[in-house]
């Protein structure tokens, strides 16, 4: 296994953002404030915040935390593109801090801090075809990933996008979706669990769209994000029919406090998901137990 | 090297000197246990530097229990103040060691922690009468002073005989130098003795080593290895609170007026809901799995990542513990 230093990995973007014009110094802790200009909910419980303006400059698959403020902090990939004007989170109400955040209005200020972890190496998926799989929320950074290919949509061969939702409300997104599908050079295929009558594509979860890889999957990328059932079986599925387990790309959940590598809360096994994530790959996380939980 | 001696009848008067220029904690024995008391003019004191290292963790100095790190919207915190911390042992100084890894070496610095290190000048003392629990021989650690430190001293007969280690150390020894004497020959003498009696008795006390490939074994071990390991262990995470190695930390945030408070507070692997996930899964909601944890953090990663283990040998963890669990005997049988 490729090992990896996570306590010696530095992030120097941080140090550019953190200033808080505070004796000139650099705090890591610190979050700043912004407002948020508009609130869109997607489904019943995953609502898109926009900010207004980009408060950090960071990278396809990077992360921040998120501040309501008195209340907490909780960890999130920004959903928006790295080269938008204003940043985006979308997020699901699960705990403490998610469920402050859905009683906040336009207006109200939140903070950031960050940007935190590594990028997807996108200079490795140059030339080549990206195989995207999603499920429920895991869009969020998918989309983030999804829009910074765009930009540059030429550099790359063709993106696939896999997405499983539980029922069509649950489909994140599904007012961009449409127009998504229409670039050329990208290819998108969803399915939910359970359909109703209006629904007209796959039906079953998200491992059904994986029957046929239309990629070459000696050297494609895969990046995946969802719930951490649909991790486990679409990570068997991939590595099964052929992937390179270092072009398997897993976003990874843990419990995070600090971001910067320090509090010790976010490891799993040798990898601080912190600063060596939040994305592993494959390689790094398969002698781990239970990587997936 | 050179080394100088304070006469014992300088040893108070130095304390006093140190403390116009900054607060100056100082060890003192009662009840059978050592303690780091602050120095004050209108007090009576009785510094001791021979006994073992003091009965609480020295990290409060630099990473306090709880700590406001950073306010919000607006930034500010209360500058750092000079202080010295005057015969604390080796064992706290390895503890230092892992801190300035976790919380300046590795990018982004920590700038409360760097502005306390920065003004913390350290004076830490030989301990030449190790107790039971002790285990500094077994990790790496000296029972003196090597580095890390400004100045070391060692009680002799005569008086502290020091050791500088650092710049900051040369000035302060200038500055007092109408307190001290170049050290005498049969001085270094007297030094080595009590180191090698030191030794001596920490061989004793600890006949086996760890074997090399400890960090190894710790992964390997199986189910019943960590289960055995955990049977008498009830959960009061004294030895992660004592510990001076540990640095896990939380951060929550608190209203304060207007304004908001992040406090940063120690935190202990061996709660359950360390590492639980806003879901609600737990890759270690299992106590054998935290308690294991903890050993594979101390001995496996951080050597790994930064070539010593994150312990001190200092024996605090067994001392608090209300199972008597004693990591030596978890360590051995590996």
């Amino acid at each position: 296994m490729e090992t990896v230093n996570p306590v010696r990995n530095s992030n120097k973007v941080l140090d550019q953002n953190q200033k808080t014009g505070f004796s000139n110094e650099v705090n890591p802790y610190y979050s700043i404030p912004i407002k948020i200009k508009k609130i869109i909910p997607e489904t019943s419980n995953i609502t898109t915040f926009i900010l207004e303006g980009m408060p950090m400059k960071f990278e396809a698959g990077q992360f921040a935390e998120l501040t309501v403020p008195g209340v907490g902090e909780a960890p999130f990939t920004p959903s928006s593109s790295p080269y938008a004007k204003d940043m985006e989170f979308t997020i699901m109400q699960v705990g403490r801090v998610t469920s402050a955040l859905f009683e906040l209005k336009q207006g109200d200020l939140v903070g950031v801090r960050g940007p935190f972890g590594k990028p997807y190496p996108l200079d490795d998926f140059k030339g080549k075809e990206i195989y995207i799989v999603g499920g429920g929320v895991g869009f969020a950074p998918l989309r983030s990933l999804f829009l910074a290919l765009l930009h540059n949509i030429k550099k790359y061969k063709k993106i696939y996008i896999r997405y499983g939702a539980r029922t069509p409300d649950d489909i994140v997104y599904r007012r961009l979706i449409p127009d998504w599908q229409k670039i050329n050079g990208v290819d998108i295929h969803l399915t939910v669990d359970v359909g109703d009558e209006s629904w007209q594509h796959t039906v079953g979860v998200v491992t059904v769209l994986l029957d046929e890889i239309p990629v070459n999957v000696k050297n494609s990328p895969t990046i995946v994000c969802g719930p951490p059932i649909m991790l486990k079986f679409v990570t068997q599925r991939l590595v099964e029919v052929g992937f390179e387990h270092k072009n398997i790309y897993l976003s990874m959940e843990s419990n995070m406090s600090c971001g910067i590598g320090k509090c010790n809360h976010c490891r799993v096994g040798k990898f601080y998901v912190c600063k060596d994530g939040p994305v592993l790959t494959w390689d790094d996380v398969k002698g781990i137990e239970e990587p997936f939980l | 090297m050179k080394l100088y001696l304070l006469p014992s009848d300088s040893i108070k008067s130095f304390i006093k000197e140190l403390a116009e220029d900054g607060s100056v904690f100082y060890p003192v024995f009662e009840d059978d246990k050592t303690h780091l008391v602050k120095f004050a003019e209108d007090k009576d004191f009785e510094p001791d530097f021979e006994k073992i290292r003091t009965a609480e963790n020295i990290k409060h100095f630099f990473f306090p229990s709880r700590d406001v790190v950073a306010k919000f919207p607006k930034d500010s915190r209360p500058k750092a103040e000079k202080q010295y911390l005057f015969g604390i042992k080796s064992c706290d100084l390895r503890g230092i060691d892992v801190y300035d890894r976790v919380f300046i070496k590795n990018e982004p610095v920590d700038p409360m922690y760097q502005e306390r290190r920065e003004k913390t000048i350290i004076i830490s003392a030989d301990c030449p009468e190790p107790a039971d629990c002790c285990f500094c021989n077994l990790v790496g650690v000296s029972p003196y002073g090597e580095g890390t430190c400004d100045i070391n001293v060692t009680k002799i007969s005569a008086g502290l005989l020091c050791e500088v280690f650092t710049k900051r150390g040369e000035q302060i020894l200038s500055k007092h130098q109408d307190l001290f004497k170049e050290a005498g020959k049969d001085n270094i003498k007297e030094r080595e003795k009590i180191r090698k009696d030191a030794l001596k008795r920490l061989g004793k006390i600890n006949e086996k080593s760890f074997k090399e490939d400890i960090g190894e074994r710790i992964e390997k071990a199986g189910k019943k290895t960590m289960q055995d390991a955990q049977k008498d262990c009830v959960e009061c995470f004294a030895c992660l609170h004592a510990c001076p190695t540990c640095y896990c930390f939380l951060l929550s945030d608190y209203k304060k007026g207007k304004d908001v408070e992040r406090v940063r507070t120690w935190d202990a692997c061996y709660y359950a809901a360390y590492a639980r996930v806003g879901g609600g899964a737990n890759p270690r909601s299992d106590l054998k799995d935290r308690f294991w944890n903890r050993l594979l953090c101390k001995f496996d990663y951080f050597n790994e990542y930064e070539g010593f283990f994150a312990c001190s040998g200092c024996g605090r963890c067994y001392r608090g513990c209300s199972g008597k669990i004693d990591i030596r005997e978890i360590l051995w049988k590996l």
